[in-house]
């Protein structure tokens, strides 16, 4: 609909003028006035990157859809999945660069590697899933769909291999209990293929992009009853992560988990991940009869991706937040010493700021560029 | 009394009288300053360091009144003869001499510069007990030195690794500043160098308060850590880097023994090389009351602890 996509626009550039002052102090004075630390090591710009990442694979699971499997419900809404994949991985990137101590020196990655490393493996993969989608974007474009089955496939193993591999950079730290969970690699894929199917919902609840209103209407149905089963699972998952934890005792990890469901993080889990990430879009997917218009759809979709944001903090900051060893909290103090972690400003405003960036690349994408602006299907 | 023994050598040494004591003690000097003299001389390479051909092994002859640090200097010069892959660095903390006055945590500071927010000894104070009995404990956690490192396999440019010495360093020059190392240390023994100063924010009153630019002189002395001299300036390593306890290896490296064990006040920080029968430290870990931190990780760290 106009209107959304006008309101998207002033909400992307007001998220853009808003993150400038948290860019300007990242680049005038380096990691300086950050929140997160040396003992909550990685913060919101890590979680945001898993994130974001997440929506790059889950947006390119979903164009395969279109351009591998040839569904044909989901004609026509590969291209805008790709472009969306595409915009959101510079976004994860540029999120994991600022949060380098040298972000200058990330080319060493790529020519001084240590592969034995994760994160070098994710770099590298990250990568190449962004050539292949910008490939697999310049192929749909020239209607090479022989040779897009193919690129795409290789896509899709990558995008299956980054999500599992950021859950397997935490979950392999095994000095930390919370982490060190071998369901987190299996839970990834899952969680961002749910990103995949909320950004679609996204698409296509506010921008329509399939041509008649029939079909729209049935593809909403059916990314609704898919978004249905995987909050499902996404519950699942949650029950059993905490469920098992509380059930163990273990000291550290019963702490992390109180953390997350009692403790300070809790408004977060109980009310935006549960509430407003689950609960509701639920409700809105299962509610009968016409209530449930694009538009509410669209929004649904929106709350689920609230939802996955606010999970992936809910992985990294309670983990990092319970001390190691007895006593080191007060063992020294410091800047940048601390284990209760809230995000700075200026990690919000870089935060909003990568947000509204990549909403506004997505929109001037769909809007400009020829292959996405003459789309037939493009709702107005 | 010296509670740790004199070393093997001294053979009864100990019960010849003052004056051989002093004999023993003025050699100590004489050999200190030849070998400070050969340092001065050949001030040169640190990464290899200069070549320590003096009789070392003379200077155990001071029986159980030389200071247990002057026989860890000794051993440790006659480990520096061995090939580095020979030597195996070990420190050994005795819980039931520190006394907890941090000395070592604010010698660890100044030896390497470390600003707010960076620590690489810290001391943790643990209290016990119930009401009259109760106790207090104080365990200095510096880096671990992990045999098995769950820091180096986790960083994606290689640039943090077991150096020939065996002790885990971080090449600050390569460090691209992800924290990876940070998150799988078991012991918190990493920080980051997040760029802040002390001085930040110091009012200046011209004549009366010389402020943050005077004192940011300080803190841009240069630090001598890992064997290269590096001032501290804005946007530049070790600032963005992830740092760490090295054993003082570039004081080890011209037969110094590690800050933290020389500012020791009860003697409780010990160190040497446990390759080496007949040191100190080797003698230490072999006796029963001795316990490593999270043993149960299988990291099989190089800091002991004896309680």
């Amino acid at each position: 609909m106009l209107t959304i996509k006008r309101a998207l626009y002033v909400l992307a550039i007001v998220a853009l003028v808003l993150g400038a002052y948290g860019f300007w102090s990242r680049l005038a004075f380096g990691e300086r006035d950050v929140n997160y630390g040396s003992y909550v090591n990685w913060g919101l710009w890590v979680a945001m990157y898993l994130f974001f990442a997440g929506l790059a694979a889950g947006s390119f699971m979903l164009a395969t859809l279109d351009y591998v499997f040839g569904i044909p419900l989901f004609r026509g809404t590969g291209r805008y999945a790709l472009w969306a994949s595409l915009v959101t991985l510079p976004a994860a990137l540029l999120l994991i660069g600022l949060d380098l101590g040298h972000l200058e020196r990330i080319w060493k990655v790529y020519l001084q590697p240590n592969f034995s490393s994760l994160l070098a493996q994710l770099v590298w993969s990250y990568s190449a899933l962004f050539l292949t989608a910008f490939a697999s974007l310049v192929l749909a474009m020239r209607g090479s769909r022989r040779l897009l089955r193919p690129v795409m496939s290789f896509g899709l193993v990558l995008a299956v291999f980054v999500s599992g591999g950021v859950g397997a950079l935490l979950g392999v730290n095994a000095g930390r209990v919370s982490l060190h969970n071998a369901m987190l690699p299996a839970q990834f894929p899952v969680l961002n293929l749910a990103s995949g199917v909320a950004v679609m919902l996204v698409i296509v609840g506010f921008f329509g992009v399939v041509g008649d209103s029939d079909r729209r209407a049935r593809l909403l149905r059916v990314l609704g009853a898919a978004m249905a089963v995987l909050l499902l699972t996404k519950s699942y998952f949650l029950w059993v992560d905490y469920s098992q934890v509380l059930y163990s005792r273990v000291p550290d990890a019963v702490a992390t988990a109180e953390l997350v469901l009692f403790g300070q993080y809790a408004w977060a889990f109980w009310i935006l991940q549960i509430g407003l990430g689950i609960v509701v879009p639920m409700a809105v997917i299962l509610w009968p009869g016409r209530a449930r218009t694009p538009i509410v759809m669209g929004m649904a979709g929106v709350l689920v991706l609230v939802g996955l944001a606010v999970g992936r903090t809910a992985i990294i900051f309670p983990a990092l937040a319970i001390p190691e060893l007895d006593g080191l909290a007060e063992a020294f103090t410091g800047p940048h010493l601390n284990y209760d972690y809230t995000p700075s400003l200026m990690e919000w405003s870089v935060t909003i700021g990568v947000v509204g960036l990549a909403t506004l690349a997505y929109l001037v994408g769909s809007d400009r560029l020829p292959f996405l602006k003459n789309s037939p299907e493009v709702a107005s | 009394m010296n509670e740790y023994p004199p070393g093997p050598r001294d053979d009864g040494l100990s019960r010849r009288g003052f004056l051989q004591g002093a004999l023993g003690a003025g050699a100590v000097a004489a050999i200190t300053a030849y070998e400070v003299l050969a340092i001065e001389a050949d001030p040169g390479n640190l990464e290899s360091g200069p070549a320590f051909s003096g009789p070392s092994s003379a200077l155990t002859s001071g029986g159980d009144q030389v200071d247990v640090l002057e026989r860890m200097r000794v051993e440790l010069l006659r480990a520096l003869e061995k090939p580095a892959a020979d030597r195996r660095w070990v420190m050994v903390i005795d819980l039931r001499k520190c006394v907890g006055c941090h000395a070592c945590t604010i010698a660890c500071v100044a030896e390497n510069k470390l600003p707010p927010g960076v620590v690489y000894r810290p001391v943790i104070e643990e209290e016990f007990g119930t009401y009259p009995n109760v106790g207090r404990k104080f365990i200095p956690r510096p880096c671990m030195q992990c045999e098995v490192p769950p820091c180096v396999p986790v960083c994606p440019v290689k640039a943090t690794y077991k150096n020939e010495d065996g002790i885990v360093v971080v090449d600050y020059d390569q460090c691209i500043g992800c924290r990876a190392c940070l998150t799988a240390c078991p012991y918190s023994a990493r920080t980051s160098d997040f760029g802040t100063t002390y001085g930040e924010g110091l009012p200046v009153v011209a004549g009366v308060i010389a402020g943050s630019k005077v004192a940011g002189r300080y803190e841009k002395i240069d630090t001598f850590e890992y064997g290269t001299a590096r001032s501290r300036e804005p946007g530049q390593s070790p600032i963005g880097n992830a740092r760490k306890c090295h054993f003082c290896l570039h004081r080890i490296k011209v037969g110094e023994l590690p800050a933290c064990v020389t500012s020791c006040i009860g003697r409780a920080t010990l160190f040497g090389d446990a390759n080496d029968p007949t040191s100190l430290v080797a003698e230490l870990i072999a006796r029963p009351n001795v316990s490593r931190l999270k043993e149960e990780l299988g990291t099989q760290p190089r800091v002991y602890y004896l309680s």
